[in-house]
């Protein structure tokens, strides 16, 4: 648990997120019912699921973070059950990060059309005309596969835990 | 012998055309579960492609609207025809450079999609805004407010087929709008929030013809509402129609007036107040009943609490400098930041990592309107397809906030 500002941030695994939001979200002491967002974040290494609640027993923003998703298959449970409202945030955040939100009906790409094949959120998704990147990497086409080359850039890696 | 060129005149020539993602059934498999439920058709229904270029979905959204007879029993929105990926190119970007990239977000309320990111980057690098920087911050926003629920106002009466509100609600906006422009040097995309203040104090232009506006402002709310609020046609096709209630709002997690007019008295102004609004005076209107017309007239409402604000704004605003200290290159302390504020169409968040960089590592943007969109699927099914545009337009989502 940690404080910053006026957020409170608390880090689970991803088998307690049921257990974890459905107390929150049920609870007569927490009543956090409004989910005021569900981002994917890519650190590098894990992806994370973050959820931000608000209650009106606290002035403080609650943040959830779902951490150390494994990159290559990152699964998180659904919160449809709970908001029914999360459900395109979760087809967006499976749409820019590839993480699967087990018992989402909907689970479509949301953004980018049906029959594309990467995650562009990614951290190892470079943009085509990058210009922060030196011209001796060359211009990658936005459609090549999300695993980079071995002889690119490495990702960049976050100190943000 | 001479090369045949094929032309489409030729009847022998056939045209192929490809199956591509506007064909109304799609030509793959269903992926899930809602899809195959939605496109699996019983006797007597059929699908209806609304969109992308309808003149009234607000920008360019697709409605796959399944129906049997008049009446709408499913709808499938389709978005994406507006995706920039703004978050990407924010994320490469230096965060100076981010402000200006969420502009053309929710393009009618320019001001609140730079106010969120910059309070982020500000609590990244814990800094403090110059008093008379949040007032700015603060009386600009609540102008933008008001130019935006005005365009709606017009708007819906479009929607409903009513050509007249629009030119009123016009000039209504056209006024704050060249006022912001005198401000800000912009109309539309203002790029005025900087970090640590704004980007130039009030100057005179704005505070004459902020002076002259305020002297009829409410006159004109009224006088405009007087065209709508009791028109027999308007009042048909909007009272009880596209009914939300409480709960069923806040699973959806609806905010702004869309929520306050199923009775949830929820604002970001008072449930989590930033800036200055504790100093401020001001109501937050309800309603319970939850239809159209409730969310017409809460925008009303507040256009008229907005005015109030405005008002105690210019009369308790300090002197001072208007932006701190902020270096040109910024490398905030890696961390992490979320700051929400009270958009005209709702809570409206940015939540932004930073490694250490000069860029953000992760810039996400919460729209509200991508949110309240998600309610006309369980609003529609029972309405008149002639009512889907209605119900849509009372939600007020902007495709540009909502496609990102």
């Amino acid at each position: 648990m940690r404080q910053r500002h006026d957020q409170t941030e608390i880090r689970i695994a991803a088998g307690a997120t049921v257990d974890v939001l459905r107390t929150l979200h049920d609870d007569p002491a927490f009543r956090f019912e409004v989910l005021a967002d569900l981002a994917g974040v890519d650190t590098g290494d894990s992806m994370q699921v973050v959820y931000h609640l608000w209650s009106e027993t606290t002035p403080d923003w609650l943040r959830v973070i779902v951490v150390d998703l494994d990159r290559e298959d990152p699964r998180v449970p659904s919160t449809t059950f709970l908001w029914k409202g999360a459900e395109w945030m979760e087809r967006e955040a499976y749409d820019m990060f590839g993480i699967i939100f087990e018992g989402n009906r909907d689970l479509r790409r949301v953004y980018m059309p049906p029959d594309y094949t990467s995650f562009p959120l990614r951290k190892d998704f470079f943009l085509a005309d990058d210009a922060s990147r030196s011209p001796a990497q060359g211009v990658r086409h936005m459609e090549q596969v999300h695993a980079p080359a071995e002889s690119l850039a490495p990702i960049r890696r976050s100190r943000a835990r | 012998m001479a090369t045949q060129i094929p032309s489409l005149d030729d009847p022998q020539v056939l045209v192929q055309t490809p199956a591509t993602i506007y064909d109304a059934i799609p030509p793959y498999a269903p992926r899930t579960e809602r899809e195959a439920e939605f496109y699996t058709l019983r006797d007597g229904e059929m699908l209806v492609n609304m969109g992308p270029q309808h003149p009234s979905t607000h920008g360019v959204l697709r409605l796959v609207v399944k129906i049997e007879g008049e009446r709408v029993v499913d709808i499938d929105p389709v978005l994406g025809y507006l995706h920039r990926g703004i978050e990407k190119l924010a994320e490469n970007a230096d965060y100076h450079h981010a402000i200006c990239y969420t502009d053309p977000l929710e393009y009618v309320s320019s001001l609140f999609n730079e106010l969120a990111p910059v309070m982020a980057f500000e609590q990244l690098l814990d800094l403090r805004v110059p008093r008379r920087a949040e007032y700015i911050r603060v009386l600009a926003c609540e102008l933008n407010r008001i130019a935006s629920h005005a365009l709606f106002m017009g708007w819906m009466a479009l929607d409903l087929g009513g050509l007249t509100p629009i030119l009123y609600s016009f000039i209504e906006r056209d006024e704050i709008v060249e006022m912001l422009a005198a401000l800000t040097g912009q109309r539309m995309l203002f790029n005025y929030m900087r970090i640590g203040g704004v980007n130039g104090d009030l100057n005179h232009e704005f505070l004459s013809r902020l002076g002259d506006w305020m002297g009829h402002a409410l006159r004109q709310v009224e006088a405009n509402t007087t065209l709508l609020n009791e028109n027999e046609i308007f009042l048909k096709r909007t009272r009880g129609l596209g009914r939300l209630d409480r709960r069923t709002a806040l699973s959806l997690g609806l905010s702004g007036p869309n929520i306050r007019a199923c009775g949830v008295p929820y604002d970001v102004r008072r449930a989590h107040p930033y800036s200055v609004y504790p100093e401020l005076e001001f109501a937050i209107p309800t309603r319970e009943e939850g239809d159209s017309y409730a969310r017409y007239l809460l925008r009303v409402d507040e256009i008229k609490q907005s005015i109030h604000i405005i008002d105690q704004l210019i009369h308790q605003m300090p002197d001072g400098p208007v932006m701190a200290n902020v270096p040109r290159r910024i490398t905030p302390r890696p961390g992490r930041a979320w700051a929400a504020i009270e958009s005209p169409r709702g809570q409206y968040g940015c939540y932004a990592i930073s490694d250490g960089t000069d860029q953000p590592y992760r810039f996400r943007i919460h729209d509200p309107s991508f949110v309240n969109l998600q309610a006309v699927v369980p609003l529609m099914p029972g309405n008149l397809l002639a009512d889907t545009m209605a119900v849509m337009a009372s939600l007020d989502p902007v495709m540009g906030g909502v496609d990102k």
